[in-house]
């Protein structure tokens, strides 16, 4: 639902609500004031009427009609009371509506020079149906006007007044930290955008600093590593060209392994931490049957010298829009997991179509959780010579490109599948 | 053969430099663009080695500059960044290869021969080890004025040895030169000892003697005794 709907209907809602209070109200007020009004114009009438006898007119007995036609009773008491005034509703025929309507009925005590008359007067109300039927009518217009105004709100406030709040809202959609620019906050007359855009402004550009930050430290972190790495190997090469025991060699020739180990470490991580910036997204076409066919036979002696048997059944032209060093760096990492992790005299399918890319291969069986194994230093074997970011990488660049990749395990057979 | 390499840090620069001057160059070294600025316009050099971040400036700006004054120098770019914009940027300025730390010193040597081998059009393509002639234009290698019949990765593991004589090369060393990156990842370096096998029987049976000698299980050594 959107905002203005949900504004327009809750303002419906509380509108309704105050109306029919307000009409509750309304009907007892005019209510009021009409009997009220009513009853001093009867009053009045009486006042006349005393103020005529007063002046000596005569009234005929009983039953009857003044000047103006209105009910009028004056009747002479035969002995003195106290002046008194008395308001009753009565129930009176009414000849042309042929039913009984509520009336207001006024009578008065007054003595006038020594002689008490009882004088009487009733009229008609005005019919509580009928101010009803008024305060109702009057309501149902205010409500239609209102509902008129909202919804003509309801265009007028999503067009204008939200114009600056989908602007930015628009521009957030379109942010892109790798162009490294924040936000820019636009001046608006409204406190609240105002208030949001310098808010968006400041943290784009924070997150942008970060970012650069980031990507520093680890290109950094990286160069920094490899030129100590860099000497160690060096001095271990000069150390080998000195008289050295068979023995010294042997420690002299892992040292030299640790490092490379160690320099692959940190390439990887900051390969790793490139992916994740986002630092390649020019995507290219990248014909994945000629890459698989081409580094099948790059490695065509390793998978020779350790006895493995590899098949692949590749339909030709398989092109994916891919960064063409990711595409390179996710297969060859495939690959070589299939070869490093496979048995002697193993087997290496490879099927590729359309829609998938599936490589399986014999193994050990596996004994940790296959989920883990995407995760970062998880590896199947503990204390393997490999660093365990292989598949850390694959998924980045499976991720990145929309992707999906699932493990299979079934006994000696691991098969990694990529849907493209 | 007279280099100048371009590194400002210290003790990479003392193991570069003890490595070669027992190849008998003449290496000068620069720590900073000041001084990589001064000696690439005041002198010429066979080969110079380029760090891309050294102090007060880039190693692509000194590259720039000896391109200018002179275009046949050699020239290998070092960097800790093996980032693909480098490497593209540094090629395309006219460096003749580009290496990244940490690099094995015997990889370097040989990449520091190719170079200067490429570069010297005018000078000797023979490479001469006793009988065996390696002809690095034409990738032929002759025993005794006959031919050698070797694979493409048996001339390279040759002629990586006739560019390292006399040092001991590992295993690892090896599998590197020959497969670069496609190593990273393996841990069975077994079919380095296949080729060494390989090349061996080959050499052996055209004539040669066996300058390739095992190591105490670790590693190869091309071992040619010092013409006097």
């Amino acid at each position: 639902m959107k905002l203005i709907t949900k504004f327009i209907f809750i303002y419906l809602i509380v509108t309704v609500i105050v109306l029919g209070i307000g009409g509750y109200l309304s009907y007892f007020i005019i209510k009021g004031e009409v009997d009220k009004e009513m009853k001093w114009r009867f009053m009045d009438r009486i006042d006349r009427v005393t103020y005529l006898l007063e002046q000596g007119k005569s009234f005929k007995l009983e039953k009857m009609q003044d000047p103006e036609g209105r009910n009028l009773i004056v009747r002479p008491l035969p002995h003195v009371v106290e002046p008194e005034i008395n308001f009753k509703d009565t129930l009176v025929w009414h000849d042309r509506l042929q039913q009984m309507e509520t009336n207001l009925k006024v009578s008065a005590f007054r003595t006038v020079e020594d002689t008490s008359y009882y004088i009487s007067t009733h009229g008609a109300l005005v019919e509580s149906d009928d101010i009803t039927e008024a305060v109702t009518q009057i309501l149902l217009w205010i409500l239609g006007m209102q509902l008129i105004g909202a919804i003509g709100l309801g265009f007028i406030i999503p067009g204008r007044l939200f114009k600056p709040f989908r602007e930015t809202l628009d521009r957030i959609k379109n942010f892109s930290i790798q162009n490294k620019q924040p936000i820019r906050a636009k001046e608006t007359n409204v406190e609240e955008f105002n208030d949001l855009n310098h808010f968006v402004e400041e943290m784009t550009r924070k997150a942008v600093a970060d970012y650069i930050n980031l990507k520093e430290f680890a290109e950094n972190a990286s160069h920094e590593l490899q030129t100590p790495l860099a000497i160690t190997q060096g001095k271990l090469e000069l150390l080998t060209e000195t008289d050295l025991s068979p023995e010294q060699y042997k420690y002299v020739e892992a040292s030299q392994r640790s490092i490379k180990k160690l320099s692959r470490l940190s390439e990887s991580l900051a390969l790793l931490t490139k992916i994740e910036n986002h630092e390649f997204t020019n995507k290219d076409k990248v014909n994945f049957t000629k890459l698989i066919t081409e580094s099948t036979r790059a490695f065509e002696e390793f998978i020779m010298l350790n006895g493995l048997e590899v098949n692949t059944d590749l339909e030709e032209g398989v092109t994916l829009n891919i960064h063409p060093v990711l595409a390179d760096i996710m297969w060859t990492n495939l690959f070589q997991n299939a070869i490093k992790h496979n048995i002697e005299n193993g087997q290496i399918d490879i099927t590729l179509t359309n829609e998938q890319l599936k490589i399986t291969n014999t193994g050990q069986e596996l004994e940790v959780d296959p989920d883990k194994l995407f995760g970062r230093f998880k590896k199947a074997e503990q204390g393997m010579a490999s660093i365990g970011l292989g598949l850390s990488i694959i998924q980045r660049i499976v991720d990145q490109n929309d992707y999906t990749i699932s493990y299979e395990n079934d006994g000696k057979w691991h098969s990694i599948t990529i849907r493209f | 053969m007279k280099l100048l390499i371009i590194e400002d840090n210290e003790e990479l620069l003392q193991n570069i430099r003890t490595y070669l001057k027992r190849e008998g160059y003449i290496c000068e070294f620069a720590q900073n663009y000041r001084e990589a600025f001064d000696k690439v316009m005041s002198y010429t050099y066979d080969v110079v080695l380029i760090d891309i971040m050294i102090p007060g400036g880039s190693g692509l700006q000194v590259l720039r500059e000896l391109r200018s004054v002179n275009p046949q120098a050699g020239t290998i770019i070092i960097s800790a960044k093996n980032a693909l914009d480098d490497k593209v940027k540094g090629l395309e300025l006219g460096a003749d290869d580009y290496i990244t730390k940490p690099f094995q010193l015997p990889e370097l040597h040989a990449r520091i021969k190719a170079v200067n081998r490429r570069n010297q059009r005018d000078g000797q393509e023979i490479l001469n080890i006793n009988e065996i002639a390696i002809d690095t234009d034409s990738m032929e290698v002759t025993i005794d004025d006959s031919i050698v019949d070797l694979t493409p990765k048996e001339y390279d593991l040759l002629l990586y040895f006739a560019s390292n004589k006399n040092r001991v090369l590992s295993k690892q060393t090896i599998a590197e030169h020959l497969w670069g990156d496609y190593v990273d990842h393996l841990t069975n370096l077994d079919f380095v000892y296949q080729h060494i096998k390989n090349l061996r029987k080959k050499l052996e049976s055209a004539g040669a003697q066996n300058y390739i000698e095992s190591v105490y299980g670790i590693g190869y050594k091309f071992k040619v005794p010092r013409q006097v």
